[in-house]
């Protein structure tokens, strides 16, 4: 062994007594910051977390900012999907068209320089053409497709009679979108010859303005101008089969499911705290007895339990269904936290801290209250985040199949019934509501997840 | 058995310069800052430090049961057989753990499946590294399950871990870690959660064992009685170094580390006089996320010296085979703490 | 000296189920005189645990009467009692992960004793905890931490002050070591006696280390599957164990002197413990007693003084003749 390092004689004094450094390195952290520091790290859980606030601030602030009444409809804009405003054009209210005569001097079987003889619009769409000789009148369709070459010319919305008329007035049931007329030349014995001739016209929306008035989408008649562009009602989300904003409507729908959501989960929760408490702490026969009430509950068929909840205690004309709806998970779900509760009651009574503060002469109420469930409250915490979704998702499949909350109260579960029917030609009916539930339940449970994480290993502190 | 290491013959276990690490959320823990040591064919090395010294650690990660992140080894070797086990586990085509190198816990209860019964979970050992078929394996391990006093192995082979008493659970556990007549057997914290009775049983059957078989024992305790024993060489452990390694009788008789002496100052034995009492350690052992620079046992050492703090000591051979980490076995230091036996000394 | 605790006859028994019933505590009886400690060892399954908490009321007796300071303490305690004895009999437990409540802390978990006897004010609480703090070696800083930042051996001193923060005359201690670490017991070991002799306490030290009860305690006391077998003074009990089973737990007890280890005469021990379940009649020894005789197995023995030995010494053993009948 040879010594490299040359030490002096001082360094061989002995050491001064104040090297004694017993500080607590790390900062003092409570159970519940500690939770918390854990929470945030886990980003998942920070992100559902976000997103329960979202859905929260949507309910509660949601309505106030987007006023617009749920159960209003809005007939010109059925089943409207998500976009932007759409705009009318001010004209004058229509009036009768004397239409075009024209002697023919073309021969051929079909028409030709079929035009519009005015721009069209939703309250009349106006044909002109050149008539042929040998016409003795002609036939026009209309079809929302474009018939191509295999004749499918879609509906036959008049016939016209004699070789010379050069025109056609349509005003049925006019949207604004793009339509194909076809007209057709007949023979003396009205058969249609095989050729026809075909265009494409786009459709704007119009009106005069005492309709526009009558509609709502002005206040003055008076002072809307000829050519003037009005906006009609935004529906950023669209609409429903009836009209109904969508966005209002989710909405409103948010505050029924959410409200359902959370408040019959805290409701059991709180009871079976309670009822768990007393059986784990008292024990014995009344344990016994309580527990197999609790079992009985539990063995109730759910879904027949409501149906015949909502058939006895009724729903009268004009009442929403979220109270019977509401009182119905509460009895049926209590059972549950109950044995929980139970079962970490019957664990903490056995800790030592519990015996210790007996014999320091602490009674039962405070053993309870300022022991046990202080220390239950973690796992009670993650049931109840895991109790949410369970429960948005029950009222949602219930009203779903009718069996929730009464029209037109809107719920989520009750919108995707409803948007069912119109599933393949306007799936935002189906789609927003779906949407709102699956997120609703995923963010809830992710961030139980999170919680169930961030509380469960500080239960016990070895660092 | 008294003394010096037989250096002639090579070590079946040589580790060296282990370092160990840890990532957690306070920052990097260095569970095993500098550990080396090693274990003779039929003698038994005990590692002996109190809990959070590195004991368990610095052989858990040697077999690779530390998962690893967060847990890193950075820097060391262990060579079994010459070949180093840290890299390469699988040697010969053959994993060594369960073959050259049997591991035996501290629960016995959380190191048996519960739902297999006692005598395949012998047998699977054997299938797996010797190839046997089930029968003869089921076979054999009843053989090794006779080995460890079990009565009746015959029927206790065909049991659940259930039906076993803690004691018995240790022998099963034992029989499982010996089947395959490993060169080395690690045994950690072995009986620390049975009965001194109980206790008494398996450390006597471990050195039946041991003398059958030829295997090294490494044993990691913290019970100096436990080591007294049952071991031919100690090492002891504080904050993640060995801070004394020698032979039993150095250890005990001619302590050379303060540390050393102040364990055996705060255990009682039949010789502590009740008048003289107890002399416990004070304080408590360093925080390893940021490790001192100069000595680990620096803020408790009633002997430590100004150089002690800043400087960290190097290993001192006190006699053939003892050596110390620390100061006071510097030429220059002076001749405090009579009680430390020094280089020379008698 | 007085006997500030007597125990007569004291026994717990647990049903688990129809027909079958622990036997945890048969009939022990003993008695502590005042600032003696008493160490009770015995391996898992002795009642020892049982044993004490029966004492202090936690568990209630099924048989038996302990007295305190001549005091008949309840059978069966209800809050009240708990309350009014909280002065005068106290335990500090085993486990300290488990015995404080993670949720409070420190401060709050020393004060609990004083906050609730009903004569209490709040800043004198704070000034008793702060002083607690220091007596037993913590900080005041470590009032406002939580158990969970604490090491094990601060923890139990935490425990330690908890117990005594209410001055009690006796004090059970159930394993106060067992979970810390080795030279975290010989701290509260020693921080244990030096309590002990500040305020004259008396203690039932219950532990399975035999060396620490040896060195700790004036008497020990063997407890096997819920009954005494030996009782005296603690040296000479370790060093001349009568009982087979004290020979049987000395023997197995490593000491830290390796020459004496190698030298030492294996005592043969055998088997495990019995079930304590419906224990019959005999000796519960009889089993595993490498001395066993008929009578062992019919009747069960009681705990006497031997022919030629001290009567501070006591063993329930066939293998001796009785001094004389049995004390009370």
């Amino acid at each position: 062994m040879s010594v490299v390092e040359r030490f002096a004689p001082a360094d061989f004094e002995p050491a001064l007594i104040e090297r004694r450094v017993q500080a607590l390195s790390r900062p003092s952290l409570s159970y519940w910051q500690d939770a918390v520091r854990r929470l945030r790290g886990n980003w998942r859980a920070t992100a559902s977390l976000g997103v329960v606030i979202g859905l929260v601030a949507f309910a509660l602030a949601g309505p106030w900012l987007w006023r617009v009444d749920p159960s209003v409809q809005d007939l010109d804009q059925l089943s409207l999907g998500p976009a932007l405003p759409s705009t009318a054009r001010i004209v004058e209210p229509s009036v009768p068209w004397a239409g075009v005569t024209t002697e023919p001097t073309q021969s051929g079987v079909a028409v030709t320089n079929l035009r519009l003889a005015a721009p069209a619009t939703t309250q009349t769409v106006r044909l002109v053409w050149e008539p042929v000789i040998d016409a003795a009148g002609y036939a026009i369709y209309r079809n929302i497709y474009d018939p191509g070459s295999e004749r499918t010319l879609g509906l036959p919305i008049g016939d016209v009679l004699g070789a010379n008329r050069a025109s056609y007035e349509d005003q049925l049931d006019l949207d604004p979108r793009r339509y194909w007329y076809s007209v057709v030349a007949v023979d003396a014995n009205l058969a249609e010859q095989t050729e026809y001739t075909t265009l494409a016209v786009d459709a704007v929306r119009a009106v005069s303005p005492e309709e526009a008035v009558a509609r709502g989408w002005a206040q003055n008649a008076a002072a809307l101008g000829v050519g003037d562009t009005i906006t009609l009602p935004f529906h950023p989300l669209g609409t429903d089969y009836l009209g109904r904003d969508m966005l209002a409507r989710l909405m409103y729908g948010a505050r029924v499911s959410l409200f359902i959501g959370v408040v019959a989960p805290v409701l059991f929760v709180l009871i079976g705290i309670v009822y768990g408490s007393i059986a784990g702490f008292v024990g014995g026969r009344l344990d016994q007895m309580l527990m197999r009430f609790a079992e009985f509950v539990i063995a109730l068929p759910f879904l027949l339990f409501m149906i015949l909840f909502k058939i006895a205690f009724g729903i009268g004309p004009g009442e929403s269904g979220v109270i019977p709806m509401l009182v119905a998970l509460v009895i049926l779900g209590w059972p549950a936290t109950a044995r929980l509760v139970r079962g970490q009651i019957l664990q903490i009574r056995q800790e030592g801290y519990v015996s210790a503060s007996q014999l320091l002469g602490a009674r039962t109420g405070y053993l309870i209250f300022r022991h046990m469930i202080p220390n239950t409250l973690g796992v009670i915490l993650v049931t109840l985040t895991f109790a949410v979704p369970s429960a948005i998702f029950t009222e949602a499949f219930l009203s779903f199949i009718g069996m929730g909350v009464a029209p037109p109260t809107p719920s989520w579960g009750s919108m995707a019934n409803e948007g069912v029917r119109t599933m393949l030609s306007h799936p935002h009916e189906l789609i927003f509501p779906a949407v709102f539930i699956s997120v609703a339940v995923l963010a809830f449970n992710l961030l139980g997840d999170g919680l169930r994480d961030a509380l469960d290993v500080r239960m016990r502190g070895r660092e | 058995m008294t003394g010096s290491p037989v250096l002639d013959a090579p070590a079946v276990l040589d580790v060296a310069d282990l370092h160990v690490e840890f990532d957690t959320y306070g920052g990097v823990v260095q569970a095993v800052r500098g550990a080396s040591f090693s274990v003779h064919a039929g003698k038994t090395l005990a590692i002996v430090g109190e809990s959070g010294c590195g004991k368990s650690v610095s052989v858990q990660s040697i077999m690779g049961l530390i998962p690893m992140p967060p847990g890193r080894i950075t820097r060391g070797t262990a060579l079994l057989d010459g070949v180093d086990i840290i890299r390469q586990k699988i040697v010969n085509g053959q994993d060594v753990r369960g073959n050259r190198v049997g591991m035996i816990f501290q629960d016995p209860m959380s190191a048996l499946n519960p739902t297999m019964r006692v005598g395949d979970q012998i047998a699977e050992t054997l299938q797996v590294h010797r190839g046997y078929s089930k029968r003869k394996a089921f076979d054999r391990a009843v053989e090794v399950l006779t080995l460890t006093n079990i009565p009746e192995a015959e029927k206790r082979a065909r049991q659940y871990p259930f039906a076993f008493s803690g004691g018995m659970l240790q022998r099963a556990m034992i029989a499982i870690a010996i089947a395959c007549e490993p060169a080395v057997l690690i045994a950690d914290e072995p009986t620390t959660a049975l009965d001194v009775t109980i206790q008494a049983q398996i450390l006597d059957l471990l050195k039946a064992l041991q003398a059958r078989n030829g295997m090294a024992i490494v044993l990691i305790t913290h019970d100096l009685g436990v080591v007294a024993r049952m071991a031919d060489e100690v090492a002891v452990m504080y904050a993640g170094e060995i801070v004394e390694k020698g032979s039993v009788d150095d250890v005990f008789y001619r302590a050379a580390h303060p540390y050393t002496l102040g364990l055996k100052a705060a255990m009682p034995s039949s010789t502590t006089s009740k008048s003289e009492g107890l002399r416990p350690i004070e304080g408590t052992p360093p925080d390893l996320f940021a490790p001192p620079t100069g000595c680990g046992y620096f803020a408790r050492c009633p002997h430590a010296m100004r150089l002690c703090g800043p400087s960290h000591p190097f290993r001192f051979d006190v006699d053939p085979g003892h050596e110390a980490l620390c100061w006071l076995h510097h030429p220059d230091a002076p001749a405090t703490a009579p009680e430390l036996h020094r280089r020379g000394q008698a | 000296m007085t006997a500030l605790l007597d125990a007569r006859g004291v026994t717990k028994h647990f049903r688990i189920a129809r027909g079958q019933t622990v036997h945890a505590v048969d009939d022990v009886s003993l008695t502590i005189a005042e600032r003696e400690i008493v160490g009770l060892v015995g391996e898992s399954g002795s009642g020892k645990s049982t044993f004490g908490k029966t004492l202090v009321g936690l568990h209630a007796k099924t048989a038996g009467e302990v007295y305190l300071e001549g005091e008949r303490l309840p059978d069966r305690y209800k809050p009240a009692d708990f309350q009014r004895h909280a002065r005068r009999m106290q335990m500090i437990f085993q486990d300290p992960y488990s015995s404080l409540n993670p949720r409070m802390t420190v401060g709050e978990i020393i004060g609990e004793g004083v906050r609730l006897q009903p004569d209490s004010n709040r800043v004198a609480i704070r000034e008793q905890v702060d002083g607690w703090l220091e007596r037993v070696g913590l900080e005041r800083g470590h009032a406002a931490r939580y158990p969970h930042e604490l090491s094990g051996g601060q923890r139990q001193r935490v425990g330690i002050a908890r117990a005594l923060i209410l001055k009690p005359k006796f004090v059970v201690c159930d394993e106060p070591i067992s979970a810390l670490d080795v030279s975290v017991q010989a701290q509260i070991v020693r921080l244990l006696g030096e309590l002990k002799a500040s305020m004259g306490l008396t203690m039932l030290f219950i532990a399975h280390d035999l060396s620490m009860v040896r060195y700790l305690s004036d008497r020990m006391a063997v407890m096997y599957l819920g009954s005494l077998v030996e009782i005296g003074p603690s040296e000479e009990v370790y060093a001349t164990p009568l009982h087979p089973y004290t020979q049987m737990l000395v023997a197995s007890n490593p000491e830290p002197d390796p020459r004496s280890e190698r030298e030492r005469a294996t005592v043969p021990i055998t088997g495990e413990i019995a079930s304590p379940i419906n224990v019959g009649v005999g000796c519960r020894f009889a089993s595993r007693c490498p001395h066993v005789m008929d009578v062992c197995r019919s009747v069960t023995p009681e705990l006497r003084t031997p022919v030629n030995a001290e009567p501070t010494r006591r063993v329930a053993c066939h293998l001796y003749e009785a001094q004389d009948p049995p004390s009370a």
